[in-house]
């Protein structure tokens, strides 16, 4: 066998390998997205976003107070964690650009980003639940911009890093203070970015049920009181899916499909973004 | 006849980290309204000089400056010196150019609107006006609103001069301006420096020599941190007086 015929044939199993690795990841997703679909569309009525949960056992009802408390917990999570994940990447990348304060805070992050979520809704029951003796929609909030956090900030961090240090010296040597450099220049030029990166994190917190669980734990009553336990789709699929009626089972589908669609809108949109800015 | 001093540099000293010496007790005038090159191998100090101007090196933790640069009787290495109406007055070219990612009309708004420039009607004119002085306006008229991203090099660069010259500096620093950019940019760049020094003035740091006798009306020639020769550029480039600057220039070392 000559040299070229030996790497020819290391070249096919390489390739082949490598390919059936990508099918099995791929067969699962596709299958997971196909059953979620094929089983959770059926149960996309109306009702299901407009009707309250009907007693249990009951047929009908819908999952009104599951959609309102999800968007709410996620929303107010997002405003607590995209302001504070910016400014602090920001710190890192400008103010404290090569302090060793800045690696620590880096390094840390990195870590909390793998943090398993149900140690920060377990920390969050300890710290905003337990002293209050009720479960709430703020403590959930609380807990989903604990995960987002250190996705923004890294994020920022990053992607402030990668632009050019000639750009703030230019804006510098036109007078301008730092502050403005940073909001008018760095921000600018960076900013599809540490959009994308906000887009993965709220993608990344929008599937998340072990912090809620126990913080935000579950209504089955409409409510938009924050101070109070709060339904969200997420906790709702986890009891809906271990409860005995069919009705449950079929709308924690319904759930998991508004639920995968949302974050698969996300994702999807934060890779066109960045397709859209790098083809430039 | 003696020509007008726009600033002086005295006896000036700079350390990087607070321990490496960069620049030794360099001292030289630089004349106003004239082009003063300042040359040398790499690494001799002359762009660390360039940013002493404009107080670049400000940006930097751990550097230090000593004696004194005046620039209309101040001395702008003083802690009572404002950075941003100092860089404001001597503004900077850089070696690449540094459109702001924004469009063109706005990367020349920005140095205006930091000057306080609000009104729509004066940002409109001025703009044009800083374009026209660049040599850039013929060829941008139509696309004010388009990124500066979409220029070509020589085009960006000229844009940058040209935001550096809406917000009318005394003295306009270029750092190897024409180093990314190919011959025909150059040529414009070089021309334009040409007709700015009548109402601005220049310092430039090149590596081109040809460049430097082509523009410059004063040469100074740096090496490992000293000033080694500094007078009229014809002097320099035809008969130094040192050895090392006739060894650089005519190319033996360096």
């Amino acid at each position: 066998m000559t040299i070229e015929q030996k790497r020819k044939i290391e070249g096919v199993i390489a390739l082949s390998l490598s390919g059936l690795a990508a099918a099995i990841g791929l067969f699962w997703l596709v299958y997971i997205l196909t059953d979620v679909i094929t089983h959770g569309i059926g149960a996309l009525t109306i009702g299901l976003f407009f009707n309250d949960p009907a007693p249990a056992g009951v047929e009908g009802g819908g999952l009104r107070n599951a959609f309102v408390g999800q968007l709410m917990i996620t929303a107010f999570s997002i405003l607590i964690g995209v302001p504070v994940g910016v400014l602090g990447g920001t710190f890192l990348a400008e103010y404290a650009r090569g302090r060793k304060i800045a690696r620590i805070i880096s390094i840390l992050s990195d870590i909390m980003v793998s943090v398993p979520s149900i140690v920060v809704g377990a920390f969050v029951y300890a710290i905003l639940v337990r002293p209050l003796h009720h479960f709430s929609g703020w403590a959930g909030a609380f807990a989903l911009s604990i995960i987002m956090i250190p996705v923004v900030l890294r994020t920022t961090e990053d992607m402030l890093s990668l632009v050019p240090w000639t750009i703030r010296e230019a804006a510098f040597a036109l007078g301008a203070p730092y502050y403005k450099v940073i909001i008018q220049v760095v921000y600018r030029a960076a900013a599809t970015g540490i959009f994308t990166g906000i887009l993965l994190s709220i993608a990344r917190i929008a599937g998340e049920t072990a912090p809620l669980l126990f913080t935000s734990f579950n209504n089955n009553f409409h409510s938009t009181n924050m101070n109070g336990p709060m339904a969200s789709l997420t906790v709702t699929i986890f009891q809906y899916a271990m409860g005995p009626y069919k009705s449950w089972h079929s709308q924690a589908w319904g759930a998991a499909l508004m639920i995968t669609l949302f974050i698969l809108a996300l994702t999807i949109t934060g890779r066109l973004i960045i397709r859209w800015r790098y083809k430039r | 006849m003696t020509v007008p001093i726009e600033i002086e540099v005295k006896d000036l000293n700079f350390y990087y980290n607070g321990v490496v010496h960069a620049l030794n007790g360099i001292s030289l005038p630089i004349q106003k309204n004239k082009v003063t090159a300042l040359i040398g191998p790499s690494g001799c100090g002359k762009t660390t000089l360039l940013r002493c101007f404009n107080r670049m090196h400000d940006l930097y933790p751990k550097h230090r400056y000593e004696g004194e640069i005046i620039f209309q009787e101040r001395n702008i290495l003083g802690n009572d010196i404002d950075l941003i109406n100092l860089r404001s007055r001597i503004g900077m070219v850089f070696q690449k150019p540094t459109p702001f990612p924004m469009t063109i009309a706005e990367n020349i708004a920005y140095g205006l609107r930091l000057k306080g420039v609000k009104k729509k009607n004066e940002l409109v004119e001025r703009i044009e006006r800083a374009l026209r002085h660049a040599a850039l306006w013929e060829e941008v008229r139509d696309k004010l609103n388009s990124s500066a991203y979409d220029l070509s090099g020589g085009q960006q660069q000229r844009l940058v001069i040209a935001r550096a010259l809406a917000v009318e500096p005394e003295v306009l620093l270029f750092d190897e301006p024409t180093s990314a950019l190919d011959p025909i940019s150059t040529a414009k760049i070089e021309e334009l420096v040409a007709t700015l020094k009548r109402n601005i003035t220049i310092i430039i740091v090149t590596h081109n020599m040809q460049q430097a006798a082509r523009v410059s009306d004063m040469t100074g020639f740096l090496y490992l941190g000293e000033l080694i020769e500094f007078g009229a550029t014809e002097k320099i480039f035809t008969n130094p007086d040192k050895k090392q600057t006739d060894d650089y220039i005519t190319g033996r070392f360096g």
